[in-house]
């Protein structure tokens, strides 16, 4: 929600009203453009006996400590007014410090329960925390002030942020209809206008006539568009309002970082210092600030119509598994979605998972693990997590998927339908990836808490249950699993040229589906309960099960669990994390010397989704030790996509087994991974680099390799035949 | 630069492995397995080496007590000594403490006994928690010491002892193929491998293994500036037998012709960066291809 001040019809008692102009008098000045008079009328209300009014001057005058001294002398009086907490508190909350304004906000209610101010102040609060809360303020104060036009407009904002449109101008149309100059609701309406592809210009100039200068309008319309994922439209929009009020330094740092979003550096950093340096150091300005210094630690490696930019520490390691996997995605999305895209994609892969937060919101402590602005993704690295707990390679592809469908829509799709057809595109690709039913899922579906399709983007941005996100994002996942098992895949297609034709969900259903969506929503409904209707009947005796099957493990009673796990598993099939009753068979054949059966229950463990790089290493040992040396490598090459870092064994593994299935290309990628990922015995490395080279007949390349390893260690006898061999003018590997 | 010292083959090597008090079930069995393997790998890769090892209701400091007067009584000057302790330890902000079956030892203590052990050459190894708070106790000139933490104030348990012994069972560790592993080629191990330990699980890791082989100044984490040579040059592991055919008087000549191969390479390395990079690589990859041939005369 926007940081702007608003204009306030501050009621306070007749005895704190003192200076000949009244701060709301001041306000109303600067709302309506006259600067100058506006400054004058601040400076006055600094030398007012009223320390309330003094705050307020100093507040106008952008003299933050002096207005925060003068607001605590204000309370500290006896006949101190609620009002006055409620101004600190949205003066606390307009410089960063929501906690302390939520305070005040709630001293003040405690004081005066009818206070509509109040509970707007808090509703800012939990507007900007994503708590879910702030309609149901902005309501009571409407109710408590019903000529206020200011709980209309933030109700506006609101709605519109959650792509309720309809409600957005309903709202806005109050406001205007109880303040002509409630600028706040004709940048919705501006906003809406631009949301529906058609022109702003009425409002804006209506904006206009009144304040020249109102860059907040503008900055409030480039939010909006930000939400709706139209990042290169919320720069222009940023833009605007920078022109026409230099000095909204908010608006200078949101450009900035809309900025940064599209991949740029040196201008983000212009507008972020200049915001920083005029004071405005929000926790979002001076996060970016930090990560674009960060930024010398990165490589930018470009190749064909992809640019990569990894941490330095990692490139050599991770290039050419991205590279790869990018070239495959584009491959496959070109096809599927019949379209190229028009400018190279590139891909941000931070090791780091705050940095990737604060690149994505400014903020630390995203649940996200990427993030698509327009064409450039960012996205945590494997290293930013412990292993098992991340694929890299699903989330390039779901990410990759937002790239062409904000593409294809011009950036015109509601939040459900990208996610949802990011998830499946998952699933689609590897079966393991799919979305996996997890226990809040379970719960979800179980207690009929799934959103109407209409309504299922206010899961994604307003939770009402901490797990709702999760449930949302699998909600829309299974969503068009359901569509491309009913009506088929090319149906999914057709519905993003329907959103591209800027047709509402409601629509988009009727016309593709040929059903309401209520109908839709009850055919999901019945198809998800069935899917998974034995799993959720079940989930309390699958977890009680589940229990003893653990205490049984720890007590090493191995012929119960192997005699009881199977039941567990059927239960739960898709239950794959920590104490799985795969995991448990596992170790129970393991501790019978049954290696034929713990490969074949790690084998599914593998099949129902299993993550974990130990499990996945030990399936492929007892693969090799099988003989089978390509079942082998393939459940190798799937931990690559999970933990590809700090893992010399794998690497080593895996090109041991590609060099012995003579494939000395592959082999070469898993030797350089290795050397990449500076082992500890780095002469190894080296030398098995150089035998791989050798075998691919690349033999200078061999050469550099083998006098790699011997400048570490002279004496290494393999590598020395290796030299000898590579001196002779015929040498050949063989074959 | 660190040039390994060519180092006569030694009359003996004094092993003593201790797996102090473990507390609970848990650390108990981590801690004598840890000891016992190590056991187990240095008897068998040296039948003739001495190896003491104590475990369980022996770990107790009358018993470690006894085994290094043992030792002192039993040594030689040129025989070596190393005293491997894997447990807990303690640190109180001065005294550093191994934890044992019944009282604990100081640093203080341990050092003392070592000091009755007439080897010049001595090697300790502390895995313990906050065993950084014994390394100035036990330091002196001709005993090198390792600390799995970097001070007594990382009090956590730690990995470092199961990636140390870990560094005896993979051939690895042995990173300039030399056929054997040297206590620094032990110490980088698994100091590295503790750190990957840490970063992959994503935790703060709370130790940091040192090392100090000069007796003098502070332990240190890397080989450089006076540190490391003692450690590189004390093997622990011989893994390649043939090494010892390399006495061969009838090869004398080849092997002095190796040894100046070797040490020419040593010579560039340490040159490298003031040198023209095409040049390095020309006279290096000529010293090596010789190397290489040589070696091969000696192994005819």
């Amino acid at each position: 929600m926007n940081r702007a001040l608003l204009l306030l019809t501050i009621a306070l008692p007749p005895a704190i009203a003192a200076s000949a102009a009244t701060p709301s008098e001041c306000w109303s000045l600067r709302k309506l453009g006259h600067a100058d008079q506006a400054q004058s009328c601040f400076e006055a209300l600094t030398r007012s006996r009223q320390a309330f009014e003094r705050a307020e001057g100093f507040w106008g005058l952008e003299q933050w400590d002096q207005a925060n001294a003068q607001f605590r002398l204000a309370t500290g009086q006896p006949d101190s007014s609620p009002m006055v907490k409620v101004r600190w508190g949205r003066l606390l909350h307009v410089r960063f410090n929501d906690s302390d304004a939520a305070g005040l906000f709630r001293e003040a209610l405690d004081k005066d329960p009818a206070n509509a101010q109040t509970y707007i102040g808090l509703a800012l609060v939990s507007a900007d925390r994503f708590e879910g809360k702030a309609a149901f303020y902005l309501a009571k104060a409407a109710e408590l002030d019903p000529k206020s036009a200011e709980p209309h407009e933030l109700l506006a904002d609101l709605a519109l942020e959650n792509d309720e449109r309809a409600t957005a101008a309903v709202e806005a149309d109050k406001a205007l209809a109880l303040s002509p100059d409630a600028f706040d609701a004709m940048a919705i309406h501006a906003a809406l206008e631009l949301l529906a592809d058609r022109s702003p210009d009425a409002w804006c100039d209506k904006i206009r006539a009144i304040n020249p200068g109102f860059g907040e309008g503008y900055a409030r319309i480039a939010r909006q568009l930000e939400m709706h994922y139209r990042y290169e439209d919320a720069v222009t929009w940023y833009r605007k309002a920078v022109e026409a009020d230099p000095r909204l330094w908010s608006a200078h740092s949101a450009l900035g970082i809309d900025l940064m979003r599209l991949g740029q550096e040196a201008e983000p950093r212009r507008e972020l210092e200049l915001s920083y340096n005029n004071g405005y150091r929000d926790a979002a300005t001076v996060n970016s600030l930090r990560l674009l210094d960060s930024y010398k630690n990165f490589d930018t490696i470009r190749a064909g119509n992809t640019i990569l930019k990894l941490d330095k520490s990692e490139a050599a390691l991770l290039q050419p598994y991205l590279q790869s996997e990018l070239r495959l995605i584009l491959a496959t999305y070109q096809q599927k979605y019949k379209m190229t895209l028009p400018a190279p994609v590139q891909v941000e892969v931070y090791p780091n998972h705050e940095d990737f937060a604060v690149r994505t919101m400014g903020m630390p402590g995203l649940g996200a693990l990427g993030v698509t602005f327009g064409e450039v993704v960012a996205m945590d690295s494997p290293s930013a997590h412990p292993p098992g707990d991340f694929n890299w390679g699903s989330t390039l592809w779901h990410e990759m998927s937002h790239v062409f469908i904000l593409t294809a829509t011009n950036h015109r799709v509601p939040r459900w339908f990208t996610e949802g057809l990011a998830v499946h595109e998952e699933g689609a690709h590897a079966a393991e990836w799919r979305d996996r039913l997890t226990p809040e899922v379970m719960a979800a579906i179980r207690d009929k808490k799934l959103l109407p399709v209409a309504r299922l983007d206010r899961g994604f941005v307003f939770p009402e249950y901490p797990a709702q996100v999760i449930v949302s994002y699998f909600q829309a996942g299974s969503m068009c699993d359901f569509i491309a098992e009913k009506w088929d895949e090319p149906k999914l297609l057709d519905m993003v040229h329907s959103y591209a034709k800027l047709l509402p969900t409601t629509d988009v259903i009727q016309q593709n589906l040929s059903l309401p969506p209520e109908e839709f929503d009850k055919q999901y409904q019945s198809w998800i309960g069935q899917k998974y209707a034995a799993e959720s009947a079940h989930f309390d005796e699958w977890r009680d099960k589940l229990k003893a099957l653990v205490a049984a493990s720890k007590q090493k009673q191995y012929d119960a669990v192997l005699a009881q796990g199977q039941a567990v598993i059927a239960l739960y099939p898709e239950y794959v994390d920590h104490f799985s009753a795969y995991e448990l068979m596992a170790d129970a054949d393991q501790a019978k010397g049954d290696t034929a059966s713990e490969m074949s229950i790690l084998a599914a463990y593998q099949h129902a989704g299993g993550a974990s790089p130990d499990l996945l290493k030990r399936l492929a040992s007892l693969q090799q030790k099988a003989g089978k040396p390509s079942d082998a490598l393939a459940t190798l090459s799937r931990v690559l996509y999970i933990y590809p870092v700090h893992d010399e064994d794998l690497h080593r593994r895996l090109g041991d087994l590609l060099l012995a299935q003579n494939q000395p290309d592959a082999a070469i990628r898993e030797y350089r991974a290795l050397v990449a990922s500076n082992p500890v015995d780095k002469a190894g490395a080296e030398y098995d680099l150089a035998q791989a080279y050798f075998k691919a007949n690349d033999k200078d390349k061999a050469q550099e390799s083998v006098l790699a390893a011997l400048e570490i260690a002279p004496g290494y006898r393999p590598a020395q035949k290796l030299l000898l061999q590579l001196q002779q003018p015929q040498a050949n590997p063989k074959p | 630069m660190l040039l390994v010292l060519a180092v006569p083959a030694r009359a003996a090597t004094f092993f003593v492995i201790v797996a102090g008090l473990g507390g609970e079930p848990d650390y108990e069995q981590r801690f004598t397995a840890a000891a016992n393997d190590l056991d187990r790998i240095f008897k068998s890769a040296n039948p003739s080496a001495q190896v003491a090892t104590l475990t369980g209701a022996q770990a107790t400091a009358a018993q470690l007590k006894a085994r290094l007067a043992a030792i002192g009584g039993n040594a030689r000057p040129d025989d070596d000594f190393v005293l491997i302790l894997i447990g807990h330890g303690s640190y109180d902000g001065q005294d550093y403490k191994f934890n044992l079956v019944g009282p604990d030892m100081t640093a203080a203590e341990i050092g003392s006994l070592c000091d009755h052990i007439p080897t010049r050459r001595q090697l300790i190894v502390d895995t313990t928690s906050a065993s950084g708070g014994a390394v100035s106790a036990l330091q002196r000139p001709g005993r090198a010491v390792i600390a799995a933490t970097k001070s007594g104030t990382e009090k956590n348990a730690t990995v470092f002892a199961r990636f140390w012994v870990e560094a005896f069972q993979d051939p690895d560790a042995d990173t300039d193929k030399s056929g054997s592993v040297s206590a620094m080629e032990a110490f980088t191990y698994a100091a590295r491998k503790a750190a990957a330990f840490y970063e992959s699980q994503k935790r703060l890791a709370t130790e940091h293994a040192v090392f100090n082989d000069s007796g003098r100044g502070e332990p240190v984490r890397d080989p450089g500036a006076g540190q490391g040579m003692l450690l590189s040059s004390f093997t622990l592991l011989r893994l390649d037998a043939s090494q010892q055919t390399m006495n061969d008087p009838a090869k004398r000549a080849l092997l002095e012709k190796k040894e100046s191969l070797e040490q020419k390479i040593d010579t560039l390395k340490y040159q490298k960066a003031a040198m023209d990079p095409a040049d390095y690589k020309k006279q290096l990859t000529e010293a090596l291809v010789e190397l290489a041939r040589v070696q091969g005369e000696l192994e005819k």
